[in-house]
């Protein structure tokens, strides 16, 4: 046996000595690793997924020619298709729409209308394939219309006798085959069926190019010459923009989700602090028989490394099948809405799971350091006669207040690449340097209570006094997660509080009304005769107009929503953040979202560029910044006037309507399909919301974003817990000999227990309030700065009170629970017969 | 009636026994030192007359109550009002101070009384060492820390396992005059456990635990 595996065996005789203690150190690291990797892995597999279905869809052109806005004119298709450095030219017409399904539910259905005769050079999975007993010339039928995987699935050609209707066109297609393409629901069909059906003729969305081997691309651009309105867009752009859209969103899970390894890593610390100083008598020997300082350090982080290893191990197992079961019954979309009705496949890559891996040896290393540095520094002759150095030290003074400073310095870095990556060790300082800080927490709060003359409260009160730092030990787990929960508690109910607010002020109409199949790239006009229809309706007392044009400012982002409405009284219309600036003569308004200022540095006083439909740009002035919770990509308010000045654009694509004295809803309801109708359209072709549905479904998805976060917190608080129980055992072990002396002075066994559960009720106590404190200030943080470095947005500071009050007590009930669980060793026999010596 | 009375009795761990057919009887007052080898049941039989363990045959009366009919409540109340124990490893409270040590078996009876617990350390000869706390002194310190705490209270009998048993002589010899001097003073009688003769000549009665039972005198 060499000298390091007998010191190995010595770690394992340790660990089949105490068990369960070694099992919960393991379990935490697990969870921590499991929770990470799984993230990680769902987002991965649906990002993956997604640029298979975006590659699929729009195939593998060299160059792709896209409007700036809206649709292009197709007469530069001619020009394009006969260049000679042209081997293929694809035209393509996009429309979002929707269909409805067997319950009549809207499905959103992407529509490409194609040239199948050239498509097949580019995006052969986008060819449309007959069905059997179908014409094989039926993908050239501008009356067919083909289906992939997802929308057959979620519509069922079957059960609707073959034929679909499209919402915001006119007539039904014959489902006549399917499109191999995979991702979200997607129907093909002859791009004439789809510029008669949505009347968009002679207008195209995009061409994609296939040069002529070895030609000059940039040649070739040159020489075309492009008119305005049209762009050159690099093939992977699509990806990168959902890639950069759900970027925030995936970091912060990620982050989130590394909290349960962050809590855990306070539980390694917990076990092995415990573990240590029990094994003081041990490790004074093998100091006595030779093994230096670096070397019991040296075994201890090895220790702890190990415990690492294992963690990571069963971490990465369990974390790829927590992936699995999630992608197959959640689909790829965590709540953030970028991967939505999407069913990736799981794809594990090996560099995220050895990141993971080695994030769980870190933790598990980092909660041993203290340990192995306090097992390093034990004078081994003093520790052998019993008179051992504190078997916990505490950290120098200046740790705390540095750690807290640097907090504070970080908070204030700017985001770097769009993410907050200065404020994720703001945070973890904030914890660090809180829970250094502990020790003097809990001196400063019961030094000042009088010595008690009961006398269960006399023995625990002046342990917990007298030794601050193993109640650190065992309430630092307690004091991370319930930080933590706090500030997300707090986060997720400021932010829901001030969306409630802002949705107050953007919906204050009794009805909204707006064309189907809205909320994609087009929003869709409503015809000015059925609007004149409406404003006439006797319901209906007044009625206001919105046009909604999603607008390319910067082709690497995605196209921001430009909003045309009334804005006779800005500051009543949106939810500014200040009074607007005043708007100097010649100038035109507008109004630009938190989003945007912050994306295209459009500060209240400066300028942006618009450019309008039909390729021209104009420059306008911005007044103010309002607060936009419903596009993260950035919106532009501009009164409606200016719009239809600028844009000669009268159209509107949304009514706000106010209803008379008395007219009820539902009456208002019918009425509006009724003039849909006698304007010979589909009733549903409109869409008819009343502000408590938008606010319910606002809310709706708000909940399911954050359903996650509910979870993680809940994971964090467990292991927290999980730390109490644990540190507590090995302390119930570690002083039988001092519960046994408690029996023999008449000790009941209920006040043996009741001295255990004191003593973790008190530094619960302490560890609670430091904890509300510590989580306050990185709600702080996470309000202040990570979500807006993140989305763009900002938030007001609400504290829910009553649901905090309700979290600590709960943490504070299950502490004593704990305490109490783990104090039945205390009291038995065997702690008794534990003061005998026998020499 | 003799304060203690041991009859008959009888302790085993499975099939192995401990001891069998003790009998003993202690007067108020008198100082009896229990002699015999290591692991013949000496602190066996201390922790039966503590009830801290049971035993498998034969009675106990402490001050003519049955010890084998009382309920853990009961047991407690016993030892917080009748015993004092003092001990081979000291065993104070590594957190209280050496008063609140000393003071513990009073406040266990709601019966603080810091001039008592003044008294008995002025008396030990820990007067001025009364808000140290106990990983500032040394053995022969703690041990009488211990003493102290084991009379504070003035229970009839006083239960001294192996109270010298991590001291040099020297210091060995003054703790247990000491505990004799506190015993007489308190007129508490005193059973003490060891395997020291030395220790047992300070006792007014020696006697031998063996296997067998209780032999008078030293073995």
């Amino acid at each position: 046996m060499t000298r390091a595996t007998a010191l190995l065996a010595l770690v394992f005789a340790e660990w089949r000595h105490h068990p369960w203690r070694t099992a919960a150190a393991v379990t935490a690291i697990v969870l921590g690793v499991a929770l990470g990797h799984a993230v990680h892995v769902i987002n991965a597999s649906a990002l993956d997924e997604f640029d298979a279905a975006v590659r699929a869809v729009n195939g593998t052109p060299d160059l792709e020619l896209r409007a700036a806005a809206g649709t292009f004119d197709e007469a530069l298709y001619g020009r394009v298709a006969l260049d000679p450095l042209v081997a293929a030219a694809s035209p393509v017409l996009e429309v979002e729409t929707a269909a409805l399904d067997a319950n009549g539910a809207r499905v959103p259905l992407s529509v490409v209308g194609v040239d199948a005769l050239v498509l097949a050079a580019i995006a052969p999975a986008l060819v449309p394939q007959p069905a059997r007993g179908e014409d094989r010339l039926a993908l050239l039928d501008p009356h067919a219309i083909f289906l992939n995987a997802q929308a057959e699935r979620r519509l069922d050609p079957r059960a609707r006798g073959g034929s679909l209707r499209l919402l915001g066109s006119e007539g039904a297609w014959r489902i006549a085959g399917h499109v191999n393409a995979p991702g979200p629901a997607l129907a093909v069909m002859d791009i004439a069926g789809v510029q008669a059906a949505f009347s968009r003729a002679g207008q195209l969305s995009r061409i994609d190019l296939r040069l002529v081997p070895g030609a000059d691309r940039d040649a070739f651009l040159r020489r075309l010459a492009l008119p305005a309105g049209v762009r050159v867009a690099e093939p992977g752009e699509a990806t990168e923009r959902v890639d950069a859209m759900s970027r925030a969103y995936r970091v912060n899970l990620s982050v989130l989700a590394l909290v349960a390894l962050f809590t855990g890593a306070f539980l390694v610390y917990a076990v092995l602090a415990l573990s240590v100083a029990q094994r003081q008598p041990q490790l004074a020997l093998l100091g006595v028989l030779g093994l230096a300082a670096r070397e019991r350090l040296a075994l201890v982080i090895a220790e702890s490394a190990l415990l690492g290893v294992l963690g990571s191990a069963l971490g990465l197992a369990l974390g790829t099948a927590l992936a699995a079961l999630a992608l197959r019954e959640l689909g790829g979309d965590l709540g953030g809405g970028a991967f939505a009705g999407i069913a990736p496949a799981l794809h594990v890559e090996p560099v995220g799971a050895v990141v993971y891996a080695l994030l769980g040896i870190g933790a598990a290393v980092l909660g041993g350091a203290w340990p192995a540095r306090a097992a390093a520094r034990l004078a081994p002759a003093q520790a052998l006669k019993g008179l051992g150095a504190d078997a916990a030290p505490r950290p120098p003074p200046w740790v705390a207040p540095l750690l807290l400073a640097l907090a504070l310095a970080l908070a204030f870095v700017p985001a770097i690449d769009d993410l907050p990556l200065a404020a994720y060790p703001a945070v973890a300082c904030l914890l660090l340097g809180g829970i250094a800080a502990l020790p003097v927490a809990i001196e400063a709060v019961l030094g000042r209570l009088p010595a008690s003359r009961h006398a269960p409260t006399l023995v625990a009160l002046e342990r917990v006094r007298h030794a601050p730092q193993l109640a650190t030990v065992t309430v630092a787990g307690i004091v991370a997660s319930l930080a933590l929960s706090i500030a997300l508690m707090v986060m997720v109910g400021s932010f829901r509080t001030s969306m409630l607010r802002w949705l107050d002020v953007v919906l204050p109409a009794d009805l909204y009304v707006r064309a189907a199949g809205a909320g994609g790239r087009d929003a869709p006009a409503l015809p000015p005769a059925l609007i004149e229809r409406i404003a006439a309706l006797p319901g209906v007392a007044r009625v206001e107009a919105l046009r909604v044009a999603n607008v390319e400012i910067d082709p690497a982002r995605p196209p921001v929503a430009v909003i045309a409405r009334p804005l006779d009284d800005p500051s009543a219309r949106l939810p500014l953040l200040a009074a607007p600036l005043p708007l100097p003569a010649g100038e035109t308004a507008a109004y630009a979202s938190e989003a945007f200022a912050d994306l295209y540095g459009a500060r209240p006083g400066t300028h942006v560029e618009l450019p309008l439909p039909g390729g021209e740009r104009v420059r306008l002035f911005v007044r103010a910044t309002w607060r936009d919770y419903a596009r993260q990509h950035g919106a532009l308010a501009i009164d409606r006037r200016d719009w239809e000045r600028l844009a000669h654009d009268a159209s509107a694509s949304d009514l706000a309507l106010w209803l008379a004295p008395g007219a009820g809803t539902g009456i208002v309801r019918a009425e509006l399909r009724a003039a849909a109708r006698a304007q010979g359209l589909d009733a549903a072709a409109l869409e008819i919301a009343e502000p408590a549905a938008i606010r319910a479904t606002s809310l709706r998805i708000f909940d399911r974003s954050f359903a996650v976060t509910v979870w993680l917190e809940a994971i964090a608080i467990g292991i927290g817990l999980f730390g109490i129980g644990a540190s507590l055992s090995a302390q119930v072990l570690a002083r039988r000999k001092e519960f046994g002396l408690l029996a023999h002075l008449g000790f009941t066994c209920a006040q043996v227990r009741g001295v255990v559960v004191a003593e973790s009720a008190l530094a619960a106590a302490v560890g609670a309030a430091l904890g509300v404190l510590l989580g306050l200030a990185v709600s702080v943080v996470l309000v202040k700065v990570v979500n807006p470095q993140s989305f763009h947005w900002t938030m007001d500071l609400a504290v829910p009170w009553p649901s905090l009050a309700a979290l600590v007590g709960a943490v504070l009930a299950s502490a004593a629970a704990t305490g109490w669980a783990a104090a039945r060793g205390a009291a038995g026999r065997s702690t008794v017969l534990a003061v005998k010596e026998d020499w | 009636m003799a304060l203690l009375e041991v009859e008959a009795l009888a302790k085993r761990y499975g099939d192995v026994t401990v001891f069998e057919r003790v009998s003993l009887a202690l007067e108020r007052g008198e100082f009896v030192a229990i002699l015999g080898e290591s692991g013949v049941g000496k602190s066996t039989l201390l922790n039966c007359v503590a009830a801290l363990d049971r035993w498998d045959a034969g009675r106990i009366r402490l001050d003519g109550t049955d010890l084998g009919g009382l309920d853990e409540r009961a047991q407690a109340h016993l030892r917080r009002t009748e015993l004092g124990f003092v001990f081979q490893a000291f065993h104070v409270l590594p957190h209280l101070t050496v008063a609140q040590n000393v003071a513990l078996p009073l406040l266990l009876q709601d019966r603080p009384d810091a001039a008592r617990v003044q008294d008995v350390l002025a008396a030990v000869g820990l007067g001025s060492l009364a808000e140290r706390l106990p990983r500032t002194l040394s053995g022969g310190q703690l041990q009488r820390v211990a003493i102290a705490r084991a009379v504070v209270h003035r229970p009839p009998l006083i239960l001294a396992d192996e109270p010298t048993g991590n001291l040099d002589p020297r210091t060995a010899e003054r703790v247990l005059a000491l505990l004799r001097e506190q015993v007489r003073s308190e007129s508490a009688a005193c059973l003490l456990a060891t395997h020291s003769r030395a220790a047992a000549a300070q006792a007014d009665r020696v006697v031998t635990l063996t296997p067998g039972g209780i032999v008078e005198g030293g073995a």
